[in-house]
């Protein structure tokens, strides 16, 4: 037996580190996925009002910021019985939209196209592996200027959501009560430039390389399969009344299942907490305990009827019937294909549906007491906060992420988790450049600013370790 | 792909003049002479990818295709880099002894020191996990330059928020006396990146600019969003999202220094107050307050 070691995985958001261990024939025999990074933001929410959630909960993830502001938003206004009018609800889809298009680029040219070609011999893009590049120079040259291109088509995603949400990162009016822009013709007009271009680039320079892709790498349809269980809660509102574009759903042996929250827990056995294990996200407790005997990682193990479930677009798409194929790496990427097609497509038609400068905001306040989720997706998969509050404060917050969902550790019962599962089996042709690996990694497009979770101060390092007074 | 000596030269020529800032041409010229670009190494902390994000947006000197290419030479940036596991850790350690004393290192998100500086680990070198903290303390006092780019690097932010139980400390006073030059605290959240990218190109052309007392580039926060805010002179009104000044509402315009108003986000398509939502000072040594936003809080 030999090991594996990938710390950092790179180009992701956050810190995380694989470790496999490779049989007599190099397959991988057992995995572990570690988030390394911890930052405590359920804390931090503590004792403020409901509504500095939306701007909190957004610098959890600079790559997707928008669906915490959402998820929060949603949370909020479930305890207060409020939904946001029609206008309110496509500005948050456009914006929502425009975060999931810029994420999907920046994922297949950014995060993973360089593990599959070589990149200009100049740095950043140099120093990774040569094993099994199969594109001819031509194609490798090609791919290599869409590579520069799609930095301009992300940069245009973030462009076009910031003509509604002021700016991104971090949105600046997704708040309880719907969106405060108040969306001029002109700006609807600009927001409508930038999306003809954006799907011109995604039906054909995108639509053509991921295809290209999957032709070379077809093989990678087998590879990277692990459970095969998938999970959405569903997102982008198409009505007032309760219509999702992706719905909430299962699939479990290729069946899609209703979604029932009730059936979430989260495990905490391998995880650098020692709080309770296998409780319910509403009434989850955590408390940090670095170096815990067995423990490996800052990510929980959120499970569904006590079961590891894969978060993502492959998800989306599988249970809104638009792509049924199979679940491994390149179904993955063509999983997110699809979805950007489909959405860019449908976020023409909610452009259509705004009024110019009717308001898409209520001013609602901020709920003296109540308990409440709220659900919706990122990118990368299923993402939920439930909050708690009473005098008009954060008495408790608890959010699973879509990467606590992918990259998280075995749970109490020893069930690996669904990155950990899609690396076991994998053959690994040479040790000392397991690209194998990182192409199944990055097909989860991983995002570890997540490991986000509550923990009672820690006494004796607090007491080292004071942050340089403000001002000073 | 390299952008040729002549054009590079023409271009900085533009930067500088743009800047109305004196051109020292033997500073240029040592540049230009080195045969390579400027070395950057950039680190992640506790942070959200955010400012990398935010930089990736740069339109304003130029497009990020053109930095990268053409501008400074990135030796180590996770987000970016080809290079996983220990070539990228390799990567990382080599740039900083080749380019000892030459390079600029880029810190974002705060440096947490809780659980023994556990809280965050940057990766592993020969075998042994190198926390944030130490990597820190490790390459700061090796760079020409330091950079804290945005608010969690340069005052704590979101990172350092109370109550804080990852012990995280800002750049600056992790490195206070350990480096040759001052840190610079590029604040925002997350940073805008025409002052990402303009202060990377200022600090390769003409070195430090001018601090104001939070080590933040004057040119860039000497003013306050009120005091140039187009909504200045219109009516206050007692909401977000009604077209008006936010001041009655505890908008943080007034008592924030940053550039927005002038630079606005994204390209020039908006910013926040443009957006209906008031200023939540994202750029001062004090964000987030607790609440966020409120009329108590307003100063």
């Amino acid at each position: 037996m030999s090991t594996i070691k990938l710390d950092p995985v790179t180009r992701l958001e956050g810190h995380l580190k694989v470790e496999v261990t490779l049989d007599a024939n190099n397959a991988v025999a057992s995995a572990t996925v570690a988030g390394m990074l911890f930052r405590d933001f359920e804390n931090m929410l503590l004792s403020r009002p409901p509504r500095d959630a939306a701007f909190l909960t957004q610098r959890i993830c600079g790559v997707c910021p928008v669906p915490q502001a959402v998820a929060s938003s949603k949370a909020v206004e479930k305890i207060t019985g409020f939904k946001p009018n029609l206008q309110g609800l496509m500005l948050r889809n456009l914006i929502q939209g425009a975060n999931f298009l810029d994420s999907g680029i920046t994922h297949f040219y950014h995060l993973s196209l360089l593990d599959y070609i070589q990149g200009p011999q100049m740095s950043p893009w140099t120093g990774g592996y040569t094993q099994d590049l199969r594109f001819s120079a031509a194609d490798t040259q090609t791919l290599t200027n869409h590579y520069l291109s799609a930095l301009q088509i992300r940069r245009k995603a973030n462009e076009m959501a910031a003509i509604f949400s002021g700016k991104l990162p971090h949105a600046a009016n997704i708040v309880p009560g719907g969106v405060t822009a108040l969306p001029s013709a002109t700006e609807i007009t600009n927001f409508r430039n930038y999306l003809n271009d954006i799907q011109s680039f995604i039906s054909s320079t995108y639509q053509s390389d991921v295809n290209m892709l999957a032709s070379a790498y077809s093989d990678y349809y087998n590879v990277g399969t692990g459970y095969g269980n998938l999970i959405t809660f569903g997102v982008f509102d198409t009505n007032t009344s309760g219509g999702l574009l992706f719905p909430a759903g299962t699939v479990t042996g290729g069946t899609v299942g209703t979604f029932n929250e009730a059936n979430i827990k989260e495990y905490n056995k391998y995880s650098y907490y020692s709080s309770p294990s296998g409780q319910a996200p509403a009434s989850g407790t955590t408390t940090a305990s670095y170096g815990k005997s067995g423990a490996y990682t800052w990510l929980k193990s959120p499970r569904y009827n006590n079961t590891p479930f894969e978060a993502g677009p492959l998800a989306r798409v599988w249970v809104s019937g638009d792509y049924r194929n199979g679940v491994s790496v390149m179904d993955r990427h063509m999983a997110r294909y699809v979805e950007m097609a489909k959405l860019v497509s449908n976020m023409q038609t909610w452009l259509d549906q705004l009024t110019p400068g009717a308001s898409g905001f209520t001013n609602i306040g901020d709920p003296a007491s109540g308990s409440a989720s709220g659900l919706t997706e990122a990118p990368r998969g299923a993402i939920g906060h439930w909050l708690s509050v009473s005098s008009s404060k954060i008495s408790k917050y608890q959010i699973i992420t879509p990467t606590c969902w992918n990259a998280s550790p075995m749970d109490d019962s020893g069930n690996p988790g669904p990155v950990e599962k899609a690396l076991i089996g994998t053959q690994v042709a040479d040790p000392a450049q397991p690209v194998e690996l990182l192409r199944i990694v990055h097909s989860f497009d991983p995002c570890t600013g997540c490991s986000v979770h509550v923990m009672s101060p820690d006494g004796v390092e607090m007491s080292k370790f004071v942050v340089q007074p403000l001002g000073k | 792909m390299r952008i040729n000596r002549r054009d590079f030269l023409k271009w900085s020529v533009a930067a500088v003049a743009a800047l109305k800032l004196e051109m020292d041409m033997d500073k240029l010229n040592t540049v230009m002479a080195a045969d390579t670009d400027p070395p950057v190494i950039w680190l992640l902390g506790s942070g959200c990818s955010g400012c990398s994000i935010s930089t990736l947006n740069v339109t304003n000197p130029t497009t990020i295709e053109d930095v990268l290419q053409n501008k400074i030479s990135m030796k180590y940036d996770s987000t970016l880099m080809a290079g996983a596991g220990e070539n990228a850790m390799q990567a990382l350690e080599n740039a900083a002894n080749q380019y000892n004393g030459q390079f600029i290192l880029v810190i974002e998100g705060a440096i947490p020191g809780g659980a023994s500086k556990n809280n965050c680990i940057i990766g592993e070198q020969n075998g042994v996990p190198l926390t944030m903290y130490d990597a820190v303390l490790k390459y700061g006092p090796k760079a020409k330059y330091v950079v804290a780019a945005g608010t969690c690097a340069s005052f704590g932010g979101v990172a350092a928020a109370a109550p804080n139980s990852t012990g995280c400390v800002t750049v600056k006073s992790l490195l206070s006396g350990k480096t040759a030059k001052p840190v610079v605290n590029l604040a925002g959240c997350p940073v805008n990146a025409t002052v990402m990218v303009q202060t990377l190109l200022d600090l390769i052309l003409t070195g430090v600019p001018s601090l104001d007392s939070y080590s933040r580039p004057s040119k860039y926060f000497s003013t306050t969003v009120h005091s140039v805010c187009p909504r200045r002179e219109t009516e206050e009104v007692s909401q977000p999202g009604i077209y008006g000044c936010y001041e009655e509402i505890g908008c943080k315009g007034p008592g924030n220094l940053s550039p927005c108003p002038s630079l606005k986000w994204n390209n020039r398509q908006g910013w926040c107050v443009q957006s209906n939502y008031p200023c939540i000072g994202c750029t001062s040594p004090a964000f987030p307050l607790n609440p966020v936003i409120s009329v108590s809080s307003h100063d």
